[in-house]
């Protein structure tokens, strides 16, 4: 019996593998996709003549460099500012626009909330925790320091995020409309994960002295003994379980939205292009258009159109352009 | 306009997943919101040649006369446009459905059609990519939000794909920057190679491929409407004004949208970069030259696909190579700056005359006369491009004090200004417009926050959409535009919208017929024309009594 609850060390490696793997697979896959045109969404004032004023956030939304397009991801990534833009569109009010920027409040505590429990849990895996580790505990405690174990806030707050973030998946028309399956299995995996460590920690206060030997063995990579593993809540064990599981999955769901988004050509681009050529890598030397170059082919059969160069325009409208010639290519107001 | 009902009603139902998963069928299709699929003449035509474009298909039939093995040629184009565009990629890989993007979106707004979400345009193909190029879709089928091609599922595409204006105002609200225009765009390109291509782009696009230009104008056409315009100017300003059309040796080489030669409200548009150009001549030498074979500055291929974008914008650096010229400005369109800003220079070789890279070693307005030093374009343009959106050089003519200026003359017009999608979120120009509206008139009011500059709404035409048999679409998706023109009507007493987009201004004018909302649409380059004085002929401001539209400048006395 005890030999199989060895799968539970061997799990995490399994997962972890998975979540390597599959991430780089994704990043290369998506890397050597072309980029044939740049096309930045600009969400502010262009670079222009200097007499047009530019804001600060006309400079990051609207990058005149790379250097600023790489400030404008920063934003992107970490203060969500395309969410910070959010509205609700009420057209029995006449059109008007709520700010729904509660979206992107709920987005950032979730995500952030999440980043510190992920920091937090590193005192399980290290001996002795660092001090940033106990910094972040700290304050995380600040606030319910009158309860014991302290009340962590950023546990509270992920949940009631995630409630909040689920809630509107179930209970809004169109929320519920456009969720698939798979929106609701990566947060159905959170769910679990969240309440089972909070339960851990608040309600059934289990011993933890085995959870971080095992996290420790895990790490160091020697077995744990059988003990152990025996002292293992089962509570500890679903926690455990979901949260390799979630691991294992981020490469093949939509979670690879945190890698994806840099390679968001709308917001990694600057928005320079009367400044520099972008180059399309699979039409490098644009002399003739495709179309009229190599065509299109397909099954077999290629549909070439005709080019119409200055030559072939001339031939086919020749009568008129002479008489053009003849005006010595001006245009004045008509004689009547 | 008769099609469409006077009140149009918004019926909302949101299916599960499980239910929208399964294509919409035949019956769905909708009149008013499916366009027409492209005839022989104009994708089997000797210059615009598509994939199985010698069959004629009807969107309303059942039978949509697809080739035999559409579905491997479908899933080679789907694995070329992977392999080919990492945004493509990128976007099938990361949405996490959050719905920010949905309400953003005009045409969801005024259809209230759950698939015309941004998200679920887009999901229509992701699902496909998940079943075929995904392991868990392989595996889950639907469960995993995925589903095999049939012909419903083409048909889907085909009805929801040309339902999108390519404006990306849900990329601007998309915390990932998903680009739905870049997914509609090659999804589009996809289903062009099965033989499905949109009537309404490809009449133009095949019109520019063989003329030159959208409208199909031939050269004398051309020159004939621009000296209708130069007859006008006449008779408005008693002055003998000229222009210049296919001239080699001219120093600037003028692109402007092919409805400026005939559209209305477009041609008074026109009358205005006449008057400049002759003003520029007159006083400063520089002669700005037409072309009548660059003369599309709209490029309808930006709607279909990569290569018949770049079709339609390769004759453009031709021309200015073949002319001798320094570089290029550009009229006032939409999509054209999308197309002229980040496509022309990687779809296209730059000029290599020698006048040009003189002009660009130091690209300096001194080097065309003394008189215009210190208006440098190096300062956000290089040879690398070349091209000057007109009002950015209004703007800095202005600002530069080199052009004179009278407000007074537009007294009689209360104007807002509508921000072009392209011109907006493709290129970011939001300022210059609202600097050179400021200075030429005095009565100038933007309309609420949430729906100008970078966040402006689309006319609901873009991408295509301009077309007669899709009049309750366009309708619709110009609604959330027409709310807010209407409040600052209300508030301000605005009589005119300006916008710098030829096909806003082939749609606005509908629009707001069919909104009940008294008001005209123009352009800033009509203003521009009204305000300017022309000095340089000896003109005083107090010389002109009727502004471009004939309309007395100082009211009937």
């Amino acid at each position: 019996m005890s030999d199989a609850l060895y799968v539970f060390y061997i799990l995490p490696y399994v997962a972890f593998a998975i979540f390597v793997v599959g991430t780089i697979y994704r990043v290369i896959n998506w890397a050597r996709s072309a980029v044939p045109l740049k096309i930045p969404t600009t969400a502010g004032q262009q670079p222009t003549f200097k007499f047009i004023k530019r804001t600060w956030l006309d400079k990051i939304d609207s990058p005149s460099n790379k250097w600023w397009a790489f400030v404008r991801m920063l934003f992107e990534v970490f203060l969500f500012r395309s969410l910070f833009r959010n509205t609700r569109y009420y057209i029995e009010k006449g059109g008007k626009n709520v700010d729904a920027r509660w979206l992107w409040l709920f987005a950032v505590l979730f995500h952030y909330s999440l980043l510190i429990i992920v920091l937090r849990h590193l005192r399980f895996f290290t001996n002795p925790v660092p001090n940033f580790v106990k910094t972040i505990e700290y304050l995380d405690g600040v606030l319910g320091v009158a309860i014991v174990p302290p009340l962590l806030m950023t546990g509270v707050i992920a949940l009631i995020a995630l409630a909040f973030l689920w809630g509107r998946r179930i209970l809004l028309a169109k929320e519920r409309c456009i969720s698939l399956p798979s929106d609701h299995l990566i947060l159905f995996f959170m769910a679990v994960i969240l309440v089972s460590g909070l339960l851990m920690r608040y309600i059934v206060k289990i011993d933890l002295t085995y959870v971080k030997m095992f996290a420790l063995s895990i790490v160091k990579f020697t077995p744990p003994s059988p003990e152990v593993l025996a002292n293992l809540h089962p509570l500890f064990l679903v926690h455990f379980t979901f949260v390799c599981i979630t691991i294992a999955y981020i490469p093949f769901s939509k979670v690879m939205h945190f890698a994806g988004i840099w390679f968001s050509p709308t917001r990694n681009m600057p928005n320079d292009n009367r400044m520099r050529r972008h180059v399309n890598p699979w039409d490098p030397n644009p002399e003739v258009p495709i179309l009229a170059r190599e065509g299109i082919t397909v099954a077999g059969v290629t549909y070439k159109s005709k080019k119409l160069d200055w030559e072939t325009y001339y031939e086919m409208y020749k009568d008129q352009l002479d008489e053009i010639a003849e005006k010595n290519y001006t245009l004045k107001a008509e004689e009547f | 306009m008769s099609e469409v009902p006077e009140e149009l009603k918004i019926k909302q139902k949101f299916p599960n997943w499980y239910d929208w998963i399964e294509p919409i069928k035949q019956e769905d299709i909708k009149p008013g919101f499916a366009s027409y699929i492209a005839l022989p003449k104009q994708v089997n035509s000797e210059f615009f040649k598509m994939p199985f474009g010698d069959v004629e298909r009807d969107v309303f039939s059942e039978d949509w006369k697809l080739p035999e093995n559409w579905k491997e040629i479908l899933l080679d184009a789907f694995k070329e446009t992977l392999e080919k565009n990492r945004a493509f990629k990128v976007f099938m890989d990361i949405c996490v459905r959050c719905g920010a993007c949905a309400d953003k979106c005009h045409y969801y707004i005024g259809t209230g059609d759950p698939k015309n979400m941004p998200v679920m345009r887009a999901e229509t193909i992701r699902t496909v990519y998940r079943y075929y190029f995904t392991k868990a879709g392989r595996i889950f089928g639907k469960w995993a939000g995925a589903r095999p091609l049939d012909e419903n599922v083409i048909k889907e595409w085909y009805y929801y794909l040309f339902q999108c204006s390519l404006c990306r105002r849900c990329s601007l609200f998309c915390p990932y920057g998903i680009d739905t225009a870049e997914v509609a765009w090659w999804g589009r390109r996809m289903l062009s190679r099965i033989g499905l291509n949109q009537r309404f782009m490809c009449i133009s696009i095949e019109a520019s491929s063989r003329t030159g230009n959208h409208l199909g104008l031939y050269a004398g056409g051309m020159a004939g409407s621009i000296e209708q315009g130069l007859s006008e100017l006449k008779d408005i300003t008693g002055f003998e004004l000229h222009t210049y059309i296919n001239k080699p040796g001219a120093d600037v080489l003028f692109v402007a949208p092919s409805a400026d030669y005939f559209a209305t409200p477009h041609w008074y548009v026109m009358l205005g970069y006449l008057l400049l150009f002759n003003e520029l001549e007159e006083r400063y030498g520089i002669t700005v030259t037409w072309s009548t074979y660059a003369s599309e500055g709209g490029n309808f291929g930006t709607f279909h696909s990569y290569e018949a974008a770049q079709l339609l914008n390769s004759k453009i650096y031709k021309e200015a190579e073949r002319l001798g010229v320094k570089f290029i400005i550009g009229g006032e369109c939409g999509h054209m700056w999308r197309d002229k800003h980040q496509f022309i220079n990687t779809m296209n070789n730059l000029p290599k005359n020698p006048e040009w890279k003189k002009f660009w070693d130091d690209p300096d307005l001194g080097q065309l006369s003394d008189k215009l030093k210190g208006i440098n374009l190096g300062e956000f343009i290089s040879g690398e491009h070349g091209w000057i959106h007109v009002l950015e050089l209004v703007a800095a003519l202005i600002r530069h004090k080199k052009i004179d200026i009278d407000p007074s003359r537009n007294d009689h017009w209360v104007a807002t200004y509508h921000d072009p999608c392209n011109v907006a979120r493709g290129m970011g120009m939001l300022e210059e417009p609202r600097y050179v509206l400021r200075n030429v008139m005095n009565k100038f009011y933007d309309m609420p926050e949430h729906c100008i500059r970078e966040k402006t709404y689309c006319c609901g035409a873009g991408g295509g959409i301009l077309a007669e048999e899709l009049m309750e679409l366009r309708m619709r998706g110009v609604m959330p535009r027409m709310m807010a023109l209407r409040y600052v009507v209300k508030k301000f007493g605005v009589n005119i919208m300006l916008t710098p987009c030829a096909i806003d201004k082939a749609q606005f004018p509908v629009a707001v017929e069919y909104w009940k909302i008294p008001v005209e649409i123009g352009g800033p380059m009509e203003m521009v024309g009204n305000a300017l004085v022309l000095t340089s002929f000896g003109e005083k401001p107090e010389d002109r009594k009727y502004d471009l539209r004939g309309t007395p400048i100082r009211g009937e006395e």
